[in-house]
């Protein structure tokens, strides 16, 4: 197995380590290791200086994590200055976070969820959960090996070939579909989960997600939903009680 | 329902690799209520009643954005565990108590995850001689003990579900209209969780616009279905 490969199967554990000292620093470095190995034997000063930087602090979203890991391992095989690659490494972090974030956390998972619950919700089975983990890993092993590949390729030209890149724009289109998509799946999911609703369980449950909407616009964060809805819970069983 | 001890250990098994896939690895998105709880289903013989849990809470868990270090609770786990009190009874009374014990365990798991990372922190911490001095083996070491840390953090977190699960089966009597007004219940909260998440993240621009539209749809599909 090549070090590339063993690099590209250890980004998927990049965040094993995940702490609020280093971050991803540490798995940063541990899928650095395959790829240092030829350093060590050209350069076995230079290698333990850059096992050393690939360890330190950094944060960005995993998926695009092997655009950083690529860049600051060729440029430790160009013999860029170390400050130089530590700063690159620094200014990596906000700008993948962001793009990863928007384009996979707020795009393309809530986009396929919603899209694999309306399917549920229309009757469909099992088969669309089976049909989603297969599209989302695929999309997510495509992104991974793009990462690392044009990482390692534009090494401190990284942050242009990212700008060159198509990430941008489909961080710029992911959005919209995917809020659509969750507007769509609410409704089918709920009448799904119930079966066939009588007027006042209709309404029950509108007055309900009413009521949390509102407490959570109200109270803030603080009050996120599961606590709303074992309070519900808990009231509901306390007045039942009651009427017997 | 009653499941024996190796179907139990099989679903133990399921919840922490669910567990692990939130965070430490793979992130391939088994720990998604609506995988975790489908799987666990199959392994009890009910996969639709999986799949229905699996839906409410994938309703919750739709209203958290996991970006940077922000706190979420921790559903996959605890999932695993709520799906054994959904499965094996009539899904209508059962789907309200099986939601609230995956609510409460995801709670806790989410607390259970700020412990991992302070403890990571720590055992960093104790390492930063060896991590200065460029040593692969201490970055190696960390990193199988924080997965291992996390692997068992699942597993209890499955463990702790499958036993409020258990003890609500053998204990919880519930007269049917309450049981079924828990699950009415259950399913309004779900869908304050993912309409108010949805609002949330759309702001106030285009985005609006599309989740109105989705909105109609989804209300027309209901209406067909």
């Amino acid at each position: 197995m090549t070090g590339r490969i063993r690099a590209l199967l250890r980004l998927f554990a990049v965040q094993g380590s995940w702490n609020y000292e280093r971050m991803l620093g540490v798995g940063m470095g541990y899928a650095a290791e395959p790829l240092l190995d030829d350093l060590a034997l050209a350069d076995p000063a230079r290698h333990a200086e850059a096992t050393v930087r690939s360890a330190e602090f950094f944060n960005s979203h995993p998926y695009l994590a092997g655009l950083a890991l690529g860049a600051t391992v060729r440029a430790e095989y160009d013999g860029v200055p170390g400050a130089q690659i530590a700063r690159l490494r620094t200014a990596l972090c906000s700008p993948l976070g962001a793009l990863g974030d928007q384009l996979f956390w707020a795009g393309i998972l809530p986009g396929m969820l919603g899209l694999t619950v309306v399917a549920v919700g229309m009757g469909a089975g099992w088969w669309p959960v089976a049909l989603f983990l297969v599209v989302y890993n695929a999309v997510r092993l495509y992104v991974a090996v793009w990462a690392l590949r044009t990482g390692m390729e534009a090494g401190m030209h990284v942050g242009a070939a990212i700008s060159q890149s198509r990430l941008p724009v489909l961080v710029g289109l992911a959005g919209a579909p995917a809020a659509f998509l969750i507007g769509a799946a609410a409704a089918p999911a709920v009448r799904w989960v119930l079966g066939p609703l009588d007027a006042l369980t209709a309404a029950s449950v509108c007055a309900i997600a009413a009521a949390g909407m509102a407490l959570g616009r109200l109270a803030g964060p603080r009050f996120a939903a599961p606590k709303f809805a074992l309070m519900a819970l808990g009231a509901t069983l306390l007045i039942r009680w009651m009427i017997r | 329902m009653s499941a024996s001890a190796a179907t139990l250990a099989v679903l133990v098994g399921w919840g922490t690799v669910v567990g692990l896939d939130l965070v430490s690895v793979p992130q391939a998105m088994i720990a998604r209520p609506l995988v975790a709880a489908t799987v666990a289903g199959a392994i009890l013989g009910d996969v639709e009643a999986g799949l229905r849990l699996g839906v409410v809470l994938e309703l919750f868990a739709l209203d958290v954005l996991p970006v940077g270090a922000v706190r979420y609770p921790d559903y996959g786990p605890a999932t695993v565990g709520a799906t054994l009190a959904a499965v094996g009874s009539s899904w209508q009374p059962a789907l309200g108590v099986a939601t609230a014990i995956g609510l409460v365990v995801a709670l806790i798991g989410g607390m259970t995850l700020q412990w991992l990372r302070h403890r990571n922190a720590r055992a960093i911490q104790a390492r930063a001689a060896a991590l200065a001095a460029g040593s692969r083996s201490a970055v190696r070491t960390l990193q199988y003990q924080s997965i291992a840390r996390d692997a068992l953090r699942s597993a209890a977190l499955t463990g702790l579900a499958l036993l409020l699960a258990d003890a609500a089966l053998r204990w919880l009597r519930l007269d049917e209209g309450t049981a079924v007004a828990l699950t009415v219940v259950a399913a309004g909260a779900a869908l304050s969780a993912v309409v108010g998440g949805a609002l949330r993240s759309a702001g106030h621009g285009a985005r609006v616009r599309w989740l109105a539209a989705g909105g109609a749809l989804g209300l027309g599909l209901a209406a067909l279905a």
